[in-house]
C-alpha cells in the first residue's frame, strides 16, 4: 500500500504542476506490553500508515503530512501542499530534492521473531523479567517492565528516482529495578533497544539493574570538587547525544549554533577519540539503507583521532555549501521536514574492560546513569547531567554509592584532557556502538 | 469522521463481538507550523492526525488496539485484536477499573478567529519580520523564530454511558536567539503560547517579544556560569513551575506508585514539604491547558496532592485509582490514539502565598534568583527522587538584591528535601501551558500548564560550567 501511496502522491504533483514532488509513507504495526509489580498491566497493538509530502513550486517550498486511512488520502495532501507552496515567499538557498535514490546493501534489521510476534512468548519474559529482580536479590524487585517491537516499512520516491523500499524492526525492553533496606531506597533503569533479538538477553538485563539497584542503595551526595570521571558506555551515549551530536550536523553549523563551526581539520578531541557515522553498521537502530530522503547510507569519519573530519548532511544542508548529502537525512515523525542526524554513532575502542579504567581511578566516580544529561546546551558546549546512580572510588577500589551530585564542564575541555581513557569492549545501545570512557578531571557539585 | 456516532457504533459492535466493557477514543488533530531560521523559511508544514482507539475489557484481561484507517474491516480488525489481546491478558494479571458515573459533556474552546482560515502568507509574513529583525540587533548571529497552531478534538464513549467531546485550539510563537561574544557563544529561547484563536497573535507585539529574548542573549554571552554549590534561592512562576513538575508531579502519578517506583509511596498524610506549600492539580485553570476530561472520558477534577507540607494523594486513572483505593482524579491521559492512557499531570501548580515578590529578596545576603526565561526543561527519577531541571539567565543575589547575570545554570535536588526548604511563598500565582512541547513520560508526550508564585527556598544545589 505505501508502494502506490507514493506513486499516486509522486503522479498528483505532476499534475498540480509542481517543479518538483517528494512522498514518504510509512506503515508501522506496534504491539507493546507494559508490567508492574501487580503483573501484566497493558497490552497494546495498532496499525498506522502516514505520509509526508515535500513540494516545491520554483524555489517555494513546502511540508505536508499525516495519518492517512486509504491510498487516495494522498490526492488531497499534495493538493493542499501545492496550493500553501504557490503563497510562500522563495528559499533563495533551495537547489533540489535528491536527484539520485539509492540503497546501500544493510544486515540485522529485520526479524521475524519481531515481525510475527508469538504475543504470549513475549508476556512469558515479561513475567520472568518481572520476578526475577528478587530472586536474584531479597532486597530488590522489580517496579516496571515494558516490551515494545514494531514492524516498519518505508517507501519514498520522488520526480528524479526510483522509489526505494525497506522494512525493518524494531524492539525494546525497559527494565526498572528497585532496591529497599533499612529506610533507603535505590532504582535502576536498564534497556535495550535493537532492531532484532540478536543480542538480546533478559537475564543479563536484569541481573545488571538489579546489581546497579543494590550496590547504589544508601547512596549520598559528595563534596563538590574536582573528581575523575568514569561513564558506562550508555551514559557517554547520552553525553554524546546531547552535546557532540547537534553540534556535528551542518544545519547548526551553518546556521552558527555549533562550536564546531570553523574547526574542520583542528584537534577538538583526545587523540585517543574517533567518531564514526554509519547508518550501515549492522544491527543498530540507525541501520537503513537509505535515509530519510531516499539516499544510500555510507560510512564516514567525524573525528579521526581527534581531529574533525567533517559534518553529517542531508540534500538542503549538503546544497547550501555544494556538497553531496552523507545519507543523514532525517524526519522525527513522517510528515516532518527533514534535517541532518546521525544514523548510528560508532566510537573506537581503547583498552581493556570497565573494571581496568575503575581501578585507574585515584579519587574519582563510576556512573551507571544520570538524569537530565539532554538538558545540557549544545550551543556552548556546556555539560550538566545529574548522577542517580554511581559509586565513589579511591585507589581503584570502590567505596560507596552517590548520588544527586551534578557533572558540570565544556565537553570540548572535558574530552580533550590528557590521560582520557577508553575501554576495549564495545556496548550498543539503540543508535550508538562504545566503549566506556575515564575523563580524568570533572567539577562535581554536591555537598 | 470523527463523531460521537461513529464512536457508539465502534462501542456497540465491541460489545456484540463480546467485550464486557469498552471505551472508544476517536481523535483528529491538525498542527500548523511556520519556522524562520536565520532569515529562511525553514519549514511550512501541517499535520493532520485523525485515528481511532478502542480500550475492551473481557473477564479480568484489558487490551488496546488502534488504527488510523477508518474504513469498516480496519475498524473491526481494531475491534478484534482488543478483545483477543484482553483475553489473552486476563492470564497474565488482574485488571480492574474504579467505577464513574457517566457523564456528557460538550467542551469547546472559545475562538473567534480561526487560525487555519487566515492566509498562509500573513502567518509567513509575521514570523519573517520577527526573525529578520532579531538578526539586525548586534551580537545576534542565529535566531529560529516559529509559530505553532494546533487543534486537537477528542471525542471518548464509554460503556458506562459517557459521551464526551473535548475540542481545543491552542497559538503561540516562539523565539531563539544566539548571540556570540569573542568566541563564546550562548543561546537564549522563550515561548508564549495561548488557548484560543489566532486573536491572541494578533493582539501581541511579537518584535517586542523577540527584542527581549535577544538582549537577554546578548548580556548572557557575556557572563560566567555560576560557582558550583548549594545556594539559597529565589525561584520565578515558571521555575516553580518546572520544580513542582519535576520534583512532585511525576512521583505523584498513580500509576507509578502502583508499581512501586515512586518514592511518595506509602506518604500520605506525611510532611514532604514546609507548611507554606500547598499543591494542586486541575484541570481548567487561567494560563493552563485545558483537561475538563481525561481519555477515559473521566471529569478533571481539582486535586490537592500537597496541602500546608502534607501529602494528601496521588493523581488516577481508573485502574491505578481502584489499585490505590481512592476516586479516579481525571488523569489518564494519551498523547494520541495510537497510545494507550498513562497517569499524567494536567495544570500542576503551587497555590499562592502571601509575600510580595520583592519581600522575598529581604535578608538574603548571598544567593540566586532563578528565572524561568530560556529554561529547557527537566527530567526526574521518581523511584529516588532525584529531579534536575535546566533554567534561563539567572541572577546571583547580593545583599538583598539581583545583581550578577549567570547562564548555564541547572539545579538538582530530592523530592523529599526541596520543599521542606521554602520558607516564604509570594502570592503572583501565573500558570503557562506551551503549543510546542510539553510532558514527556513513556515516549508519549502531552500538554501541560504548569507554574505558581515566586518562592523561596533555603537550599538547593546548582550545577555550573
Amino acid at each position: 500500500m505505501i508502494e502506490e501511496i507514493v506513486r499516486r502522491g509522486v503522479k498528483a504533483g505532476a499534475k498540480y504542476g509542481v517543479s518538483e514532488i517528494e512522498v514518504y509513507a510509512v506503515r508501522r504495526v506496534d504491539t507493546d506490553i507494559v508490567g508492574t509489580v501487580n503483573g501484566i498491566e497493558r497490552i497494546s497493538t495498532g496499525q498506522r500508515i502516514s505520509v509526508g509530502v515535500r513540494v516545491s513550486v520554483g524555489k517555494k517550498v513546502t511540508v505536508q503530512g499525516g495519518f492517512v486511512s486509504k491510498v487516495e488520502d494522498v490526492d488531497s495532501i499534495v493538493e493542499t501542499a501545492v496550493k500553501i507552496a504557490r503563497t510562500l515567499p522563495d528559499d533563495p538557498q533551495w537547489v533540489s530534492l535528491p536527484r539520485k535514490l539509492g540503497k546501500t546493501h544493510v544486515e540485522g534489521v529485520l526479524d521475524p521473531r519481531i515481525k510475527n510476534p508469538e504475543l504470549e512468548q513475549f508476556l512469558e519474559i515479561a513475567r520472568h523479567l518481572l520476578s526475577r529482580a528478587k530472586e536474584i536479590d531479597r532486597r530488590a524487585f522489580t517496579s516496571t517492565v515494558s516490551i515494545g517491537m514494531a514492524t516498519v516499512e518505508r517507501a519514498i520516491g520522488n520526480n528524479y528516482g526510483e522509489i526505494q523500499l525497506d522494512e525493518s524492526t524494531e524492539f525494546d525492553t525497559f527494565i526498572n529495578v528497585k532496591a529497599v533496606e533499612g529506610g533507603e531506597e535505590s532504582g535502576y533503569y536498564d534497556s535495550y533497544v535493537a532492531p532484532t533479538l540478536h543480542r538480546y538477553d533478559p537475564e543479563q538485563l536484569v541481573a545488571r539493574a538489579t546489581e546497579v539497584a543494590v550496590k547504589t542503595l544508601g547512596a549520598k551526595r559528595i563534596e563538590t570538587g574536582t573528581y575523575e570521571l568514569v561513564l558506562i558506555p550508555r551514559v557517554f551515549a547520552g553525553v554524546l547525544q546531547s552535546l557532540i551530536v547537534p553540534a556535528i550536523c551542518a544545519d547548526s553549523v551553518q546556521k552558527g549554533r555549533s562550536p564546531l563551526k570553523g574547526k574542520e581539520g583542528s584537534q577538538v578531541l583526545s587523540e585517543g577519540v574517533t567518531i564514526v557515522d554509519d547508518g550501515t553498521y549492522p544491527g543498530l537502530t540507525g541501520t537503513k539503507g537509505f535515509d530519510d530522503e531516499g539516499v544510500p547510507t555510507k560510512r564516514k569519519v567525524v573525528f579521526g583521532k581527534g581531529v574533525l573530519e567533517g559534518f553529517l548532511y542531508d540534500s538542503y544542508t549538503a546544497s547550501v555549501e555544494g556538497k553531496v548529502s552523507t545519507g543523514n537525512a532525517f524526519r522525527p515523525t513522517s510528515f516532518a521536514t527533514p534535517s541532518p542526524w546521525i544514523s548510528n554513532v560508532i566510537v573506537e575502542p581503547g583498552k581493556g574492560e570497565l573494571t581496568d579504567l575503575v581501578r585507574e581511578v585515584r579519587r574519582g566516580i563510576v556512573v551507571y546513569s544520570t538524569i537530565g544529561e539532554w538538558l545540557s546546551n549544545p550551543v556552548s558546549g556546556l555539560l550538566n547531567a545529574t548522577v542517580t546512580n554511581a559509586v565513589y572510588v579511591e585507589n581503584g577500589e570502590e567505596r560507596f554509592p552517590v548520588r544527586g551530585v551534578v557533572i558540570s564542564g565544556n565537553i570540548y575541555e572535558l574530552l580533550k584532557q590528557p590521560g582520557l581513557t577508553l575501554s576495549g569492549t564495545l556496548e550498543s545501545f539503540s543508535r550508538f556502538m562504545l566503549p566506556a570512557i575515564h575523563i580524568p578531571q570533572v567539577t562535581l557539585a554536591g555537598k | 469522521m470523527v463523531t460521537t456516532e461513529l464512536a457508539h457504533q465502534v462501542l456497540e459492535e465491541a460489545l456484540k463481538r463480546g467485550a464486557e466493557s469498552a471505551v472508544v477514543r476517536l481523535q483528529e488533530r491538525t498542527y500548523e507550523s511556520v519556522v524562520y531560521d536565520t532569515g529562511v523559511l525553514r519549514s511550512y508544514s501541517v499535520s493532520r492526525v485523525v485515528g481511532l482507539g478502542i480500550r475492551a475489557l473481557v473477564g479480568s484481561g484489558a487490551g488496546y488496539a488502534y488504527t488510523t484507517s477508518l474504513d469498516k474491516d480496519s475498524i473491526v480488525g481494531a475491534i478484534e485484536r482488543a478483545i483477543s489481546i484482553a483475553r489473552v491478558a486476563g492470564k497474565y494479571g488482574r485488571k480492574v477499573f474504579a467505577p464513574v458515573k457517566p457523564v456528557k459533556d460538550v467542551y469547546k474552546v472559545e475562538v473567534k478567529v480561526d487560525p487555519f482560515n487566515i492566509e498562509p502568507k500573513a502567518k509567513v509574513d509575521l514570523v519573517r519580520d520577527v526573525n529578520t529583525n532579531s538578526l539586525k540587533r548586534e551580537g545576534i548571529v542565529s535566531a529560529v523564530t516559529r509559530m505553532g497552531l494546533e487543534r486537537d478534538r477528542r471525542v471518548i464513549v464509554t460503556s458506562e454511558g459517557s459521551e464526551i467531546e473535548v475540542d481545543v485550539v491552542g497559538v503561540g510563537v516562539a523565539h531563539m536567539a544566539v548571540a556570540r561574544y569573542g568566541a563564546t557563544i550562548e543561546r537564549v529561547g522563550d515561548r508564549e503560547s495561548y488557548i484560543g484563536g489566532y486573536e491572541y497573535i494578533e493582539r501581541k507585539d511579537w518584535n517586542a517579544f523577540a527584542e527581549e529574548i535577544d538582549r537577554l542573549a546578548l548580556k548572557a554571552v557575556r557572563a560566567r556560569t555560576p560557582p558550583p554549590g548549594t545556594y539559597v534561592a529565589i525561584v520565578d512562576n515558571e521555575v516553580v513551575g518546572l520544580l513542582l513538575h519535576e520534583a512532585f508531579g511525576h512521583a505523584s502519578e498513580g500509576d507509578g506508585v502502583v508499581a512501586g517506583a515512586s518514592i511518595l509511596k506509602g506518604r500520605v498524610g506525611e510532611k514532604v514539604a514546609s507548611e507554606l506549600v500547598t499543591v494542586v492539580d486541575a484541570g481548567l485553570v487561567e494560563g493552563g491547558y485545558p483537561v475538563p476530561y481525561d481519555d477515559e472520558g473521566v471529569p478533571k477534577r481539582k486535586t490537592t496532592i500537597v496541602e500546608k507540607g502534607v501529602l494528601k494523594g496521588y493523581l488516577t486513572s481508573r485502574d491505578s485509582a481502584h489499585e490505590l483505593g481512592i476516586e479516579p482524579t481525571g488523569n489518564a491521559r494519551a498523547q494520541d490514539i495510537t497510545f494507550d492512557i498513562l497517569v499524567r499531570q494536567t495544570n500542576y501548580y503551587a497555590e499562592p502565598g502571601d509575600w510580595k515578590v520583592e519581600e522575598l529578596f529581604d535578608g538574603v545576603s548571598f544567593g540566586i534568583y532563578l528565572r524561568g526565561r530560556g529554561a529547557m526543561g527537566g527530567q526526574v527519577n521518581p523511584s529516588v527522587g532525584t529531579y534536575t531541571f535546566s533554567i534561563g539567565p539567572s541572577y546571583i543575589i547580593k545583599n538583598g538584591e539581583p545583581s550578577e547575570l549567570v547562564r548555564g545554570v541547572v539545579v538538582s535536588g530530592n523530592i523529599l528535601e526541596t520543599l521542606k526548604e521554602v520558607d516564604a511563598v509570594a502570592r503572583d500565582l501565573k500558570i503557562t501551558t506551551s503549543v510546542f512541547g510539553g510532558c514527556g513520560k513513556g515516549g508519549q508526550t502531552v500538554r501541560v500548564g504548569d507554574g505558581g508564585p515566586h518562592l523561596r527556598t533555603r537550599r538547593i544545589i546548582v550545577g555550573g560550567g
